[in-house]
């Protein structure tokens, strides 16, 4: 696990010069940097820019796209967007709930795989999509989903 | 780089770009939804190609904005001559550069192909998902390099904001658009111009514009597309507002999910700042403005204009009471306007072209195009831009393309969260703001997402609600618990947990969550489950009264969709999993349980069930029929299990033995009943014995079936009629407790054309029936056949095998299409060499001393989409043609044709007997009636599944008991292990197709045609079966894990 040190907060804060109101800025930057936001950071940004950690808390258990747990080595996002439900996304999302052992938003407890879902990813032509490590998946099945993770655990093996 | 200083300084830069551009270029779209087909690959190769290949010229290879076709994507474009290629892969690439480019030949395999007549179109305009669209915004994204501010100019960019900097006072470009009829495209369709004003005329010396491109709704990306594709179009909107409102600063806010738009705008407002189009005295007049970006950290609520500025200023998005309004009190407390990213893009054009120009588009309310995301359960997915008041079926079904895999529509649901969805009855509506909203939906940010016979309504309230719930920011208690209470009615609702009670409770809450939250999420939550219980109340009372999820979504009520689709409820999943396994005596044990007609329905069901298998999403569905074909051809013995029964020793009379009736009486005789089945032709079962062929069922085959129920303890007497040898008097009168009437349709309807009681025309029930009696049939060499269904499909297949027939032609109003014959049937009629002639309608028959001579039919051409979802057949004048024919079988449909006077039986205008639905009980006591003599003619299973609602009915009527229907959860009585797949066989595992006797060989007698499947074949399909049974099975040890856990 990474934790940022006093530096990079300091260099991600300077970025705006706004203070307080780049609060939400501040924090995607260093989710961006670190993929997760660690406590020991969020008491640090809190510090920094003046903010009481209940309010910062309040803002990052608010906002969807924060991180409050460590990421796994691959990120799998399901797209529950309103398209790709009526095309079965539940199905796919179930599938790989099933086949990884963990609920969604969750880490298999080797780290191998974080199992997200996402509002809409505006990709809806593709539906049932899935992104795995950035790429896009269009048109999943349940098989699709088997081969998928046998891929991704063929090159986790040394 | 040089900043411009007034209005010339643009016009010579535009002029300068425009000299500098070549004709010679090819643009590759590089949308979202392109970017996921890999159309950066594609890009890649077309640079590296034309370096490989060095065409002698320099030729431009554009990454563009998203065309909108998303459907067809990676899409290129090769210009001058404008051919445009879809589903372009990279290895196609060297061949385009080759062949088009070099030596401009066009390549066929890469054009779009037109569904409706088969033709390969060379020009984007040519594309019917275009033809309707009116692109003013879209449009130039298929043109320009997003990241090119000098693209943007050479289209005329920026010129609009140098007109009115150098001429207009911003009271005049307020007046302008307000003029122009501009309304709010995020939504609520607030007047824009309107909006402007007010701000302008607050007293601040501070004021703000703000660009909401929070486009949260999930189905809708028309927004991302704009902003990815032409940025400066909306920053150029930005600040011809900020100079009409007096505005300094602006804020763009963007979802963070949309990191492409992000990136192109940061780089539009960077270009834009260098050329002094942003900035300080913007283009040297005395105006300065400035954009920041801000992203949005995921959350539903931050469009809520409030809500978005509490965000920007850097605090949990949660609304806050209005008014003031943001126009009074916004971004720090200063007047600000807040519009969608839309609406930015509108300013430009409305400048350029003139208010009048801009308010012509539209209707009388709603001014100029939207864009909407086509989405869902859609042939062309994708953007499309059109004019407001365009009808929602034309969006549909002219540029959507209809519905895939001939599914029927069921509602399209627009406005996102806080929309609705709209019925098929409504597609005639034109689409504005205001019919929206009546309709119970809302126009929204655009979101339109389709939805067919297999999406679930209910289920479709929950996912909603479940969204909504999770969304809502819990300011407003109303909104809070009202959201998770719904969302509680709903899920159970879908579990089959439902009570009677529970939809007024919905609609209750629904009110007040409506009339007591403060934001438009809350005010606007209920609208999912207002506009599914107005239009699709049934669904609901079907999940909760009968337990059954019509569209077979909702899987703690169907368990598996094969299951929970066939009528009479056979155990599907369980039977194939003991095939997988090889347990074949065992499978057709499950088989036999529910279906004392195996045989019969193993060849000839219309098997719904594989309409709604799983692996037919993206893939085929099992061949469920044929593995059941599989297991009574390899069966020791055939019919029903005997149960362990105390006979009672009651009579039953039951009229007509086809598959209602012998259904009955089998189930019955299991019940312990004495069930006699009175048959009025000489031989047994019904349609199944004189309406089917013997080559789609052989007669042996039939009987083994008949034998089997007979083996039960049933007694069949044929050549009795009812209203001939026996009356329902008289069969109480004889000692029969209950009659069960089910005798069919097998009147011939008429087609009302002059001539048709010639000699030679016959209807094609009768004709199939004298063959399958083995009586003479009087049939010329050349013989044609009106209608599109299995009966026409049979009797053509049947004339076209009988000695003395020289030509088959069906007569089809219809394309093929919309036959409503077995696809196989259709394939194997034209493979014996049947013609079908589509599209033409009878008009007369010509006859010769009263013998048809010739048919005369009309050409037919597709109208209109009728509610059904067809499309309208119309004649074409003038485009008559004959026949000529000896024999006119007529095979359009079949009614009752019963002898019930004096009876007290209720008999339909359509001559069809009335019943109650659920019992199957007539007006009559102890006289039920069921199968196609009340419902008009239907399927085999269906009929059956009356013959089993009769049967319970008739128990519970001899048992004194009340009648009442008994629906119950769908579940397998037992649950077996999965088969384990390889990668391999995952991938590669197909359905198997049905092995035919040759066509040659088969024309020649009447022997069946399908073979059925070998063991290895069966064994294998059964192992593809993607088992959704277990998916419940799993969830319920899961929920029990949770109990214990707790």
């Amino acid at each position: 696990m990474s934790v940022a040190s006093h530096m990079d907060i300091d260099e991600v804060i300077t970025r705006y010069h706004g203070g307080r109101t780049h609060l939400i800025s501040v924090l995607q930057d260093l989710q961006a940097e670190f993929h997760w936001l660690p406590p020991e950071m969020l008491a640090q940004v809190a510090q920094k820019m003046g903010v009481s950690l209940a309010e910062l808390f309040g803002i990052v258990t608010f906002y969807k796209s924060f991180r409050l747990k460590p990421r796994g080595k691959h990120l799998i996002t399901v797209c529950m967007g309103t398209a790709c439900h009526v095309r079965g996304a539940p199905r796919i999302l179930r599938e790989l709930e099933t086949q990884l052992q963990i609920s969604s938003e969750e880490t298999t407890p080797d780290q191998f795989c974080t199992l997200e879902t996402a509002r809409c990813l505006g990709a809806c032509a593709l539906g049932p999509i899935v992104v795995c490590d950035e790429e896009y998946e269009g048109q999943m099945t349940k098989a699709k989903v088997a081969t998928l993770l046998e891929h991704l655990r063929k090159e986790t093996r040394p | 780089m040089r900043r411009l200083q007034d209005p010339a300084t643009l016009e010579q830069w535009r002029e300068q770009i425009r000299q500098q551009q070549r004709p010679e270029k090819i643009t590759v779209c590089n949308g979202t939804g392109c970017h996921a087909y890999g159309c950066e690959k594609v890009t890649r190769a077309f640079v590296e190609e034309l370096e490989h290949q060095k065409p002698g010229r320099s030729i431009e290879v554009k990454a563009t904005g998203c065309h909108g076709f998303c459907e067809r994507g990676p899409i290129v474009t090769v210009y001058p001559e404008g051919i445009f290629y879809q589903q372009v892969k990279p290895e196609d690439v060297s061949e385009i550069v080759r062949k088009t480019v070099i030596n401009k030949e066009v390549l066929e395999r890469l054009l779009y192909v037109d569904p409706m007549t088969g033709q390969r179109v060379i020009h984007e305009s040519q594309v019917p998902f275009y033809q309707k669209q009116q692109r003013l915004l879209l449009g130039a994204n298929g043109l320009i390099d997003p990241t090119s501010i000098e693209d943007y100019v050479a289209l005329g960019g920026y010129g609009a904001l140098a007109k009115v900097l150098y001429g207009w006072s911003a009271e005049e470009v307020i007046a302008e658009v307000k003029r122009s009829g501009l309304r709010g495209r995020g939504g609520a369709g607030f007047p824009t111009g309107l909006k402007w004003e007010l701000c302008r005329q607050a007293r601040s010396d501070t004021k703000y514009i703000i660009c909401n491109a929070d486009e949260g709704d999930p189905g809708a990306y028309m927004d991302r597309s704009l902003l990815e594709g032409n940025p400066h179009s909306v920053l150029e909107g930005m600040i011809i507002g900020a100079y009409a409102i007096g505005a300094s600063r602006g804020v763009i806010y963007v979802r963070t999910e949309y990191p492409l738009a992000v990136k192109n705008v940061t780089r539009a407002l960077e270009q834009a700042r260098e050329y002094g189009l942003l900035g300080d005295r913007i283009l040297g007049a005395d105006f300065s403005f400035d954009v920041e970006i801000r992203r949005g950290a995921g959350a539903f609520v931050s469009g809520e204009e409030t809500a978005l500025i509490a965000s920007i200023e850097g605090r949990k998005a949660e609304p806050r009471q209005r008014p003031p309004y943001p126009v009074q009190r916004g971004l720090w407390g200063k007047p600000t306007v807040i519009n969608n990213v839309e609406t930015w893009a509108n300013v430009p054009l409305i400048i350029n072209q003139g208010a009048d120009w801009y308010s012509r588009i539209g209707t009388e309310k709603s001014k100029g195009t939207k864009i909407f995301s086509l989405v869902g359960k859609i042939h062309n997915t994708g953007l499309v831009e059109v004019p407001m008041g365009i009808t929602l079926k034309e969006i549909i079904y002219e540029i959507g393309g209809g519905i895939p895999r001939g599914k029927r529509f069921k509602a399209v649901q627009t406005g996102g969260p806080s929309g609705g969805c709209i019925p098929a009855e409504l597609l005639n509506l034109p689409i504005d703001y205001e019919r929206l909203t009546e309709a119970g939906s809302m126009m929204g940010s655009g979101g339109m997402v389709v939805m067919d016979e297999d999406t679930c309504m209910v289920d479709v309230a929950r996912y909603f609600m479940d969204f909504l719930r999770d969304e809502s920011c819990g300011k407003c208690l109303s909104c809070r618990e009202g959201t998770e209470r719904m969302f509680e009615i709903l899920s159970r609702i879908c579990a089959g947990q439902g009570r009677p009670s529970d939809l007024e409770l919905l609609e209750e809450l629904a009110h007040a969550v409506k009339e007591t939250s403060m934001c438009g999420l809350g005010q606007s939550a209920a609208n999912p489950v207002l506009s599914t219980l107005r239009y699709f109340r049934k669904e609901y009372e079907a999940h909760i009264l009968q337990k059954r999820c019509p569209a077979a979504v909702c899987r703690e009520i169907v368990s598996s969709p094969c299951q929970h689709a066939c009528p009479i409820g056979a155990e599907v999943p369980v039977y194939i999993a003991l095939i997988a396994h090889g347990r074949f005596a065992e499978a057709l044990e499950v088989v036999r349980k529910d279906n004392p007609l195996p045989s019969v329905c193993g060849r000839v069901c219309h098997h719904p069930c594989e309409a709604k298998c799983r692996a037919g999403d993206g893939g085929e569905p099992i061949a469920i029929r044929a593995l059941k074909r599989f297991l009574t051809d390899h069966a020791p013995s055939l019919g029903a299990p005997r149960r362990a029964v105390f006979p009672t020793g009651e009579r039953v009379a039951i009229i007509g033995s086809g598959p209602a009736g012998l259904t009955c009486a089998a189930e019955l005789a299991q019940m312990g009943y004495r069930p006699t089945v009175f048959e009025a032709l000489p031989v047994v079962g019904g349609m199944l014995a004189v309406g089917i062929p013997e080559h789609r069922l052989p007669k042996k085959i039939l009987q083994a079936d008949i034998e089997a129920i007979k083996a039960l303890g049933v007694t069949i007497q044929t050549n009795t009629a009812l209203g001939r040898e026996i009356t329902l008097d008289g069969l109480f009168a004889q000692g029969y407790k209950a009659v069960f009437i089910a005798t069919g349709a097998h009147k011939s309807v008429r087609l009302n054309i002059p001539n048709e009681d010639a000699e030679g025309v016959l209807p094609a029930m009768e004709f199939l029936k004298a063959v399958n009696l083995n009586e003479t049939v009087k049939i010329g060499p050349r013989v044609g056949v009106i209608g599109g269904g299995n009966a026409a499909v049979d009797a053509a297949r049947v004339a076209r095998r009988l000695p003395g027939v020289e030509s088959v032609s069906m007569i089809y109003r219809r394309t093929r299409n919309e036959m409503p014959a077995f696809a196989e049937e259709i394939e194997a009629a034209l493979e014996e060499g049947i013609a079908i002639h589509y599209l033409a309608a009878p008009k007369r028959v010509i006859t010769e001393e009263n013998r048809v001579k010739a048919l005369e039919c009309v050409r037919m051409k597709l109208g209109p989409v009728e509610s059904s979802g067809r499309r309208q057949p119309l004649p074409i004048a003038g485009s008559e043609f004959t026949l000529d024919l000896d024999t006119l079988l007529v095979a359009i449909s079949e009614q009752p044709e019963i002898a019930l006077q004096d009876s007290q039986i209720r008999v339909s205008p359509w001559g069809t007997i009335v019943v109650d639905p659920e019992t199957l009980a007539t007006d009559r006591p102890g006289v039920f009636a069921g199968g196609d003599v009340v419902t008009g003619p239907k399927t085999v299973i269906e009929a059956m599944a009356a013959g089993k609602i009769a049967a319970r009915s008739i128990d519970q009527y001899l048992r004194g008991v009340p009648l009442t229907p008994e629906y119950a959860l769908t579940r397998p009585s037992r649950y077996l292990e999965p088969s384990v797949l390889s990668e391999d066989e995952l991938l590669t595992a197909r359905r198997p197709p049905m092995p035919v006797r040759s066509s040659a060989e088969r024309i020649k007698d009447f022997h069946e045609v399908e073979l059925g499947l070998t063991e290895e074949m069966a064994v294998q399909e059964a192992r593809r079966c993607l088992r959704c049974d277990l998916e419940i099975q799993k969830s319920q040890a899961q929920s029990a894990r949770e109990v214990i856990a707790r």
